[in-house]
């Protein structure tokens, strides 16, 4: 079990990667704060917005409907994600991907069919 | 792959499974576009096609082992035999779908039709899938599908809760399942079963800890399945906010599915690992699920005594007949897997029923209190003796199928080598702590009075889904030797 080995080194880099990635913003946070002058002003503790002045809570509520036209817009952008690289290697691939691809396409379809029909398209 | 090599398997061994897809998309575009009228007999379209399923696979018995894809899909007697629990099962279950003309809790009666049969298309694919991939994704469709099922009741607050509190925690066991998955690849190389277990049967040598972290991880993940502990605060909440023939579903096929992903992986992977030189993996690690079975025995059982609403006192004693299962994974002998298999038979029926009983009860009273139960036999005699059967078979009364499986599943401990006399024992006194909860509910039914006058009228379609059960419970009851030598 040779591959284990290889296995189990892996994971030292993540652990050193992990080191890293916590002392990075630590590190530069503090070095910061050790050079910069501090004078704060009260324009200055405002919230930043790229440069306009703030003038809302964060915490706003979207229409839900954002939320079904952002879910509609996954279910396309995986299917172009899936499409594009078969379009491309679709030599090599032969005739087993394009059964395949046609059944993820039919699938597709039908979700697509019944949120047209329950009125998920309808903005009102 | 060329178009000879995809011609040349054997894709009628697929026929159950794609009647059930083919009728579930059917029923998704007739449900969108057909005419009203239409509509009412979609329940039967789905009835019909379990049906047909059922036959195509009865047609399948004795077939040799089979696999399509690279063993992807493989089917041998073990699919075979559990699959039809998984199809009987929800077919009881359709058909008590069908006995509410009247449905208002509900307003989406298709999605609920067609949710019902991906689900059991994904149990169908795990207890066909020969590679770590195929059975994750059917375990997923069977997850996914209950996750919306359980908050089908969309105006109720108990069902939105325990939809919310389903999705989370089914996540986080996915997780956990995913994770402990990626453990056994990363030590194999492999998703494939055969392979993995081929990897695993050499010397471990230093992988030994790893494939544990693999088995400890994968096992607790797929405990959410099959509501055992550590995954089984869900189930109660669930199961109270599910729409009852819902409830029922996760109880049986749902549990079902989870005990067959179970035995695929675990006796399938580890059976054949050795470690530390003699025993097998599994061996090693059959005090840790030992431990468990015996957590969820206990916890199952004393908390249901404490349970008001029917529906979470079912839940509760569905989590205590989880740890009798969990019995014969832990003592192997050559009939465990049969043990396991009659014992998921006899819970399907038994269970199906109870809920069945409850379900025209909480329709009739509006409640789904114990005291929906009060003074039953006054009110409708039939009802009242029926609902006793199933409370004996869930208690393993003598003459009642619960009784064989339960009886079965003690042997199986105390015969194996070596004997598990805790666990066995366990089982023994818990079995008696379960006959408090399960006789009050007679006490309530046979000695209390009705708090109002009336009479319970058992309507002509919700008696068929409750003959069959009782003739299953009794049937396997009096008659267990059909089942088993079918088996055979």
């Amino acid at each position: 079990m040779d591959s284990l080995h290889i296995y189990q080194n892996s994971y030292t880099f993540i652990v050193v990667f992990m080191f890293v990635a916590i002392l990075l913003p630590i590190v530069a946070l503090s070095a910061g704060k050790l050079l910069r002058p501090h004078q704060p002003t009260k324009e200055k503790m405002t919230t930043y917005e790229s440069g306009i002045e703030p003038f809302q809570d964060a915490r706003v509520q979207f229409n839900v409907r954002y939320y079904l036209f952002a879910l509609m817009f996954v279910i396309f952008d995986v299917e172009t994600v899936f499409l594009y690289p078969w379009a491309v290697a679709y030599e090599q691939l032969g005739i087993f991907a394009l059964i395949e691809m046609l059944i993820f396409i039919v699938v597709l379809f039908l979700g697509l069919v019944y949120a047209w029909k329950k009125g998920v398209l309808r903005w009102r | 792959m060329d178009i000879q090599t995809l011609l040349s398997f054997e894709w009628g061994m697929m026929a159950p499974e794609f009647t059930i897809l083919i009728v579930g998309i059917l029923l998704s575009l007739l449900d969108l576009f057909g005419k009203d009228t239409w509509k009412k007999s979609l329940p039967w379209l789905a009835v019909g096609g379990v049906g047909v399923a059922i036959i195509f696979l009865l047609f399948q018995y004795g077939h040799g082992d089979i696999s399509i894809l690279g063993n992807t899909y493989v089917f041998d007697s073990f699919a075979f035999y559990f699959k039809l629990i998984l199809l009987i099962a929800t077919l009881l279950i359709l058909l008590m779908v069908i006995s509410r003309t009247v449905q208002q809790e509900v307003r989406d009666r298709g999605e609920y039709l067609y949710l019902l049969l991906a689900a059991l298309l994904g149990g169908m694919m795990v207890a066909s899938g020969g590679d770590l991939i195929s059975l994750f994704v059917g375990l997923e469709l069977l997850s996914l599908s209950s996750y919306i099922m359980v908050g089908l009741r969309k105006r109720d607050v108990r069902s939105s809760e325990g939809a919310m509190k389903y999705l989370i925690n089914g996540s986080i066991a996915t997780a956990f399942t995913l994770f402990g998955m990626s453990y056994v690849f990363g030590l194999t190389g492999s998703t494939k079963l055969v392979d993995i277990a081929r990897e695993m049967s050499g010397s471990l040598g230093s992988g030994e800890p790893v494939a544990i972290i693999g088995f400890i991880i994968m096992f607790v993940g797929l405990a959410f399945k099959i509501s055992t502990v550590p995954f089984h605060m869900w189930t109660p909440d669930v199961y109270e906010g599910a729409v009852t023939p819902v409830s029922a579903f996760l109880s049986v096929v749902s549990k079902s599915a989870g005990f067959i992903i179970i035995v695929r992986i675990f006796w399938g992977i580890f059976g054949n690992a050795t470690f530390g030189g003699s025993d097998t993996l599994f061996a090693t690690m059959i005090d840790f699920i030992a431990v468990l079975a015996f957590l969820t025995m206990f916890i199952g059982n004393l908390v249901a005594l404490r349970q008001r609403n029917m529906k979470r006192l079912l839940a509760y004693s569905s989590i205590g007949h989880a740890g009798y299962i969990l019995i014969p994974l832990v003592s192997l002998t050559p009939v465990s897997l049969e043990n396991i298999w009659f014992y998921l038979l006899a819970y399907a029926f038994m269970t199906i029923g109870a809920f069945m009983v409850i379900y025209i009860l909480e329709q009739q009273k509006q409640s789904e209190d114990i005291s929906i139960f009060t003074g039953l036999y006054r009110e409708s005699p039939a009802l009242a003796i029926i609902m006793t059967i199933f409370l004996a078979s869930l208690a393993g009364i003598p003459g009642t199928a619960g009784f064989i499986g339960k009886f079965n599943i003690f042997v199986g401990a105390v015969a194996a080598d070596p004997a598990q006399y805790i666990l066995a024992g366990t089982m023994a006194v818990m079995t008696v702590v379960s006959y408090i909860y399960y006789f009050n509910i007679m006490v309530q039914m046979y000695i209390r009075k009705p708090q109002l006058e009336g009479t319970t009228k058992i309507a002509r379609l919700q008696s068929v889904p409750l003959i069959l059960c009782v003739a299953g419970t009794i049937g396997l009851g009096v008659f267990p030797f059909i089942a088993l030598n079918f088996f055979h």
